[in-house]
This record gives structure tokens, C-alpha cells and sequence, in this order.
């Protein structure tokens, strides 16, 4: 063997890497078998455990999840001494789960004709929705756990026509150390119902905890769907997320995502559009600070003709952040006239920052009009001293030129509440004290 | 107020400015003029506080304190305006919601409270009546989509709003029709007053029949080559520059 070639060297380093995840992969579920136990026999081994040279994976560091497993010690609010509802003012049913299990007495479930929502644990023989060949556990190996652990989360059910009075807020808590978190939303919007949701995620400080959250969306013909979703965790808390969202005719599906904070975040979305007429929204907005990695993949999968998407992310990224986007857009040989667009555009609010943002197209359909465009670049100098020069503070100037830029995507969240605590959140994070007086939307 | 003095700056290795020297005391007018690229909104950048030129030489005294050891910001708030030759647009950020973050920029600075919404927009109101801005735009994005008559005229409406002490007006009057010129100059003349010094910057003599200058400079390559009364501008006029850059060969 030729040793002096570097390929042949790197090789077995590589494999040894492979090897070691494959290792940490098998121990943490040796683990979370004795703390959460088997919930659904899910194989693991089908898929590999993410590291480098997995494409879904190449920018996204995942050793901080080979941690110990813990079960959790606080499981309530009180006893976790953290606000039922995050949102101040937001009237919504809610349901409270802290450290993966729910709190009936900081919950608030709906009683509403036509409504069954309930925490998944306690649905009795109702079914979950079933995973399909398309389904994220099949081919992601976290999204694997999430279906090998998953026993608890939302179970809703809204039928025909029944529109819903007000959002219903899902609030996950994780506080302590060693706690791992896995939930389940079950989601299902019959013919012509409509229904918002708000997914709302703190953490509290000092909390070293994994979150693994995976919902599923059936949204039937004609029907609506809105998730407004924040991520505010302090601490190190590992957060990853899908949504897996299947759209029927005519029907309408808006998922809003926005990390205020958290050490480490995956978003990955994944729309799958079977009924002709429908339309599909993605947008999100990330804004990670010293040492935070942000990781948003989406995918949206034109299957049928006559459909819609349209898909909006912004970053600004502080410090020394990294962030993540990928963007897939499927338009298959039958999704003619499909009309799909594709925003990411991304500020480096420092030196130190990273973005890796990739879109990806694939379009085997002729009569189809798709349009993207991916962005990295640096606040706006002429703006910035355009600003300074009527006497406004650099920072200042900076939160004003960050309010404009992640602007259209907070006006995009369903809930209006959620929005005002968002840019509160944000504002605080960042000592930006001119939002407060800085409506722009109001002109 | 303003005192330049040998003022050498230079952007992107380029010298651009090369020796510059500039009075203008309190409640006067100096016009400058003179040929495409000589330097003329370089000189109001650097003294607006644009950090992408390098100062290489000379001193800046503004009221008493050293110029060139402010950031733009600090010059804006201790009294400096300008007026930019090509406004700046700002998607996303409404004119009205940027003018208040300005105004209390100001009132931190004098260590006063944040503006009330009422006085704010009374404020706007009057200032928007002297050149008058058209009430729509105060609501539109900073610039975006404006004519550049109508950018112009919100320049001149800002600075009204922030009252400075000392204003560079960077050809204000180019892309103004004939009516919006008589009504943005008036506006500029009724702030003219014996504490408020200006510094117009135009390549045409008409404008200065609506703001009467005390002092006309030339500008030339990156120095101040003559200096007179408004009838300069005349001469000027007439007569182009190539006499005075053979002058100066001379
Ligand atoms: N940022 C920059 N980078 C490179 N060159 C520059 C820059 N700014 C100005 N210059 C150069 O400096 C010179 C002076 O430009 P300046 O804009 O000051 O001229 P001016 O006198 O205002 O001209 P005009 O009458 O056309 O407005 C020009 O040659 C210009 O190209
Ligand atoms: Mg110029």
C-alpha cells in the first residue's frame, strides 16, 4: 500500500470517526432503553448515526448530544418554578410539558365541539398517524429515536369544518441536567377545519438537556394550519425538531420558526403537498449569538399540479455563531404550474460568524415557475452611516436595519402575541432598546 | 464654527483631498463649486465621519472640539448635518419610525427624555410644511421608491427636524424642478440665522440666486484654488473652469 497518498490516509481516520459515532449512537441508546424504555420497536441501525460525512449532516456537529441520560428530577412547573404560559397576554389552551412529561395543572385543554385535544399518553386506543415510507424515523436516525421513545406530546384531532377559538400553545420546559426529552405531536385538521398552533420551547439557565420533538400534521382538504414556533432555550441544551406536514386539496399549512436563543438547534421541516390547490409557508428567522449553532433543512415535495410554497429564512448571525440552511424543493413529472419560491438571506453581524446555505432544486416537471435566491453578506455600510449621520447610535442603527430585515418574517406569525414577545425576547438578548419604540409596522 | 485646516484624505489609496483649508464662521454661507471628481462630497463625507476615507493629514476644529476624533454619530449629535448629494434608501425602516430614533438620538445626547408621541408628530407636521414633503412619504420606507426630487426634499425635511448648527448640502439642488428649487431654497433660508453656518455644495450658479452665499469657493483637485464673493459663481458661470486650472498651471 502507498501510504504517501493522502486519500489512503485520511480514509481509515474517516472510518474511525464513523466507528466512533456508530459507538456514542449505540450508547446513547443503550441508555435511553433503561431511563425512557422501548416505546415502539424502531430500528436503528437502518440508518447511520449523523457525523460528517452524512450529506443531511456535513455542517452539523453533533458531539454535544453524546451525553449522559438522566431521568428528569423536576417535572412540573412549581417545581421547576418557570411560567406556565411564555407568552404574556396570549389567551390559548395550553398544554405544559416539562422535561418531556405533561403537567395537567399548568395545562389548559380546550372543551370545544368537534375539538379532542389531549395530551398523546392519556388517547386510549385512538391511533397515532401512521409513519410511512416517507416518514423522517425511516430515514433519519434522531428522528428514529423520536419513534422508538416518543410516548407523549399533543394528540388533537379537529373535525369537519370546526374552527378553532383560540391557538392552543404547546410549551416545552427543560431545566436541570441529563434530561432528554422526547415528544410526539399528533396533528389532524379534517375538511375545512382550521387550527393555530404555537410551539413554544424555554429551557432554564444553567439547563443541559436534549429536546427531540417531531410533529405530525395531517391537514385535510380545504383546511387550515398554522404553527407559530419560538425557541428560547438558555443553557446548553441540544433542540431538535420536525415537522413532518402533509397537506391534502386546497388546504393551506404555515409553519413560522423563529430561535431566539439555544447552544444548539436543528430545525427540519418537511411539507409533503398531495392535494392539488394547496399552498404551503415556510419561514423562518434565526438570530444566533456567541458560541450558538442554528441549523434550519426544509423540504418541500410538489407531488400534484396547481400547488403553491412559499419559503422565507433570515439569519444574522453574532459572535462567533454558526449557522445552517438547506432547501429542498421537489416539483414532480405530475406537479405542473406548480409555483414554488425560496428565500434564504443571511447578515454576518461579525467577523467570527459562519453560514453554510445551500438551496436545492429539483424540478422534473416543464410548466412550473420556481425561483430562489440564497444571500450571505454584511449589514448595509452606506444605510448604517446614512443612519449614524442623522445622529443614530451604531448599535441603534444596526437594531434598525435587523428589525427591517427579519420584518416580513415575524409580520408572518399567526399569532400576534407571539410576535410582540418575540421581538421583546430578541430585544432583551441583544440590548436593542430602540425596538420598543420602534413599531414599524404600525405605519 | 468650522475651521479646516490642511485637510489631506484619501479612500482606497487614492488621494483625494490634498491640502484643504476652509473657514466658515457662525451664521455664514460658503458655496463651493467646481468640476465632476474634484472632491467636493468626498470633503462632505469626511467631515460627516464616513469611516472608509483616511484622514492623512490636517485638523478639523468644530465649535471647539477636535472633528476628526468623533465618530459620525457624536459629529451628528454635537450639531453636524449633511444633506447627501445621493440619499440612501433604507427598505423596511418608515422615514417617520427613522426620524425618531434621530430626534432622541439628539435629546440622549442633551441628556433629555425620548420624545413624546404627540410633540413628535407635531413636530413633523410643521417640519414637513416647510418644504412641503408630501404626508405620504413620511410613512414609506427611508428613500425607497422616491423620486429624486422627493428624496431631496426629505433631506432638506430632516434637517429641519434635527435644527444643526452647521449643514453640508451636497447638490441639493440637482434633480429639483424649478418649483421644488424656490420652495426647498425658502425652506433653507428660514432656518438661516446668526448661529447656523452652511456649506452649499452645487454645480450652478441659479441656486445661489435663491441662497445667497457670503463666500464662493472653488474646489480643484482636491484643494480650494480660489475663493470669493457670490460673483465668482457668475464668472464661473460664464467662463467654466478651465481658466482657473490654467491659472493654476500658470
Ligand atoms: N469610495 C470610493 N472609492 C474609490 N474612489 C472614490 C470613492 N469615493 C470617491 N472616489 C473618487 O474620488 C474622486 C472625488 O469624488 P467626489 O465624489 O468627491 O467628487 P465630486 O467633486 O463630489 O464630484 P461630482 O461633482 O461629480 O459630485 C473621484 O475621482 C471619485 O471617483
Ligand atoms: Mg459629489
Amino acid at each position: 500500500m502507498d501510504t504517501a497518498k493522502p486519500q489512503l490516509m485520511d480514509r481509515p481516520k474517516a472510518e474511525a470517526k464513523h466507528a466512533a459515532s456508530e459507538a456514542s449512537g449505540a450508547a446513547l441508546v443503550s441508555a435511553l432503553d433503561a431511563v425512557l424504555g422501548v416505546q415502539a420497536d424502531v430500528a436503528l441501525d437502518a440508518v447511520p448515526v449523523p457525523h460528517r460525512r452524512v450529506e443531511r449532516w456535513k455542517y452539523t456537529p453533533v458531539a454535544t448530544w453524546w451525553k449522559d441520560v438522566l431521568a428528569p428530577e423536576v417535572n412540573t412547573v412549581a417545581d421547576a418554578g418557570c411560567e406556565a404560559n411564555p407568552v404574556p397576554g396570549l389567551d390559548a389552551y395550553r398544554l405544559v410539558f416539562v422535561n418531556g412529561t405533561f403537567d395537567a395543572a399548568a395545562s389548559d385543554l380546550p372543551v370545544h365541539t368537534g375539538v379532542t385535544c389531549m395530551p398523546l399518553s392519556q388517547r386510549g386506543d385512538a391511533k397515532r398517524q401512521d409513519v410511512d415510507a416517507f416518514s423522517p424515523e425511516g430515514s433519519d436516525w434522531f428522528a428514529g429515536l423520536n419513534g422508538r421513545y416518543s410516548q407523549e406530546g399533543l394528540y388533537l384531532r379537529v373535525a369537519q369544518g370546526v374552527e378553532l377559538d383560540h391557538p392552543i400553545l404547546i410549551h416545552h420546559h427543560t431545566c436541570g441536567a441529563g434530561a432528554f426529552n422526547v415528544l410526539r405531536h399528533d396533528i389532524a385538521v379534517a375538511l375545512n377545519a382550521s387550527v393555530k398552533i404555537v410551539q413554544w420551547s424555554t429551557a432554564a439557565t444553567g439547563a443541559d438537556g436534549s429536546v427531540n420533538v417531531l410533529t405530525r400534521a395531517d391537514v385535510g382538504q380545504g383546511a387550515r394550519l398554522h404553527i407559530d414556533k419560538v425557541q428560547d432555550e438558555e443553557g446548553t441544551v441540544r433542540h431538535i425538531a420536525y415537522e413532518d406536514i402533509r397537506q391534502g386539496r386546497a388546504s393551506h399549512a404555515e409553519v413560522h420558526t423563529i430561535t431566539v436563543r439555544g447552544a444548539w438547534v436543528r430545525n427540519d421541516l418537511a411539507f409533503r403537498i398531495n392535494g392539488q390547490g394547496a399552498h404551503a409557508e415556510l419561514n423562518g428567522a434565526f438570530l444566533p449569538g456567541e458560541g450558538e449553532f442554528v441549523d434550519n433543512h426544509t423540504t418541500v415535495d410538489h407531488r400534484v399540479a396547481h400547488c403553491t410554497s412559499s419559503e422565507n429564512y433570515k439569519g444574522i448571525l453574532y459572535g462567533k455563531s454558526t449557522g445552517v440552511f438547506n432547501g429542498k424543493v421537489f416539483v414532480r413529472p405530475d406537479a405542473q404550474q406548480t409555483n414554488a419560491y425560496q428565500q434564504n438571506a443571511n447578515i454576518l453581524a461579525s467577523d467570527k460568524a459562519s453560514m453554510n446555505a445551500k438551496p436545492e432544486l429539483e424540478i422534473y416537471a416543464d410548466d412550473v415557475k420556481c425561483s430562489h435566491g440564497c444571500t450571505v453578506g454584511q449589514f448595509d455600510s452606506d444605510a448604517l452611516f446614512y443612519a449614524r449621520s442623522r445622529g443614530v447610535g451604531l448599535e441603534a442603527a444596526k437594531a434598525m436595519l435587523v428589525h427591517a430585515f427579519i420584518g416580513d418574517v415575524l409580520k408572518g406569525l399567526a399569532v400576534s402575541e407571539v410576535r410582540l414577545e418575540v421581538e421583546h425576547r430578541l430585544a432583551e438578548k441583544h440590548g436593542w432598546d430602540v425596538w420598543s419604540h420602534h413599531p414599524n409596522d404600525d405605519a | 464654527m468650522l475651521k479646516i485646516n490642511e485637510l489631506k484624505a484619501s479612500v482606497e489609496e487614492a488621494s483625494i483631498l490634498k491640502g484643504l483649508s476652509l473657514t466658515i464662521n457662525p451664521g455664514e454661507v460658503h458655496a463651493i463649486m467646481g468640476p465632476n471628481g474634484s472632491g467636493k462630497s468626498t470633503l462632505a463625507s469626511v467631515l460627516a465621519g464616513r469611516e472608509e476615507y483616511e484622514i492623512e493629514g490636517g485638523s478639523v476644529d468644530f465649535d471647539g472640539a477636535d472633528l476628526l476624533e468623533m465618530d459620525a454619530t457624536e459629529r451628528a449629535r454635537a450639531g453636524l448635518f449633511l444633506a447627501f448629494q445621493y440619499p440612501v434608501e433604507i427598505p423596511g425602516v418608515s422615514n417617520i419610525n427613522f426620524m425618531r430614533a434621530a430626534v432622541n438620538g439628539k435629546r440622549e445626547h442633551e441628556g433629555r427624555e425620548p420624545i413624546k408621541g404627540k410633540a413628535f408628530l407635531d413636530m413633523v407636521k410643521e417640519k414637513a410644511q416647510l418644504v412641503e414633503l408630501d404626508g405620504r412619504l413620511r410613512n414609506r420606507s427611508v428613500n425607497e421608491g422616491f423620486s429624486g426630487g422627493e428624496k431631496k426634499r426629505n433631506e432638506i425635511f430632516q434637517m429641519a427636524m434635527l435644527e444643526p448648527k452647521f449643514a453640508i448640502l451636497d447638490e441639493t439642488d440637482s434633480g429639483l424642478d424649478i418649483d421644488a428649487l424656490r420652495i426647498v431654497s425658502e425652506g433653507v433660508n428660514a432656518m438661516r440665522s446668526p448661529e447656523r453656518s452652511f456649506l452649499v455644495i452645487t454645480h450652478y450658479q441659479r441656486l445661489l440666486d435663491y441662497i445667497v452665499p457670503d463666500f464662493v469657493h472653488v474646489l480643484v483637485d482636491g484643494r480650494i484654488v480660489r475663493s470669493g464673493g457670490k460673483d465668482l459663481a457668475f464668472e464661473l458661470e460664464e467662463k467654466g473652469y478651465d481658466w482657473i486650472k490654467e491659472d493654476i498651471v500658470a
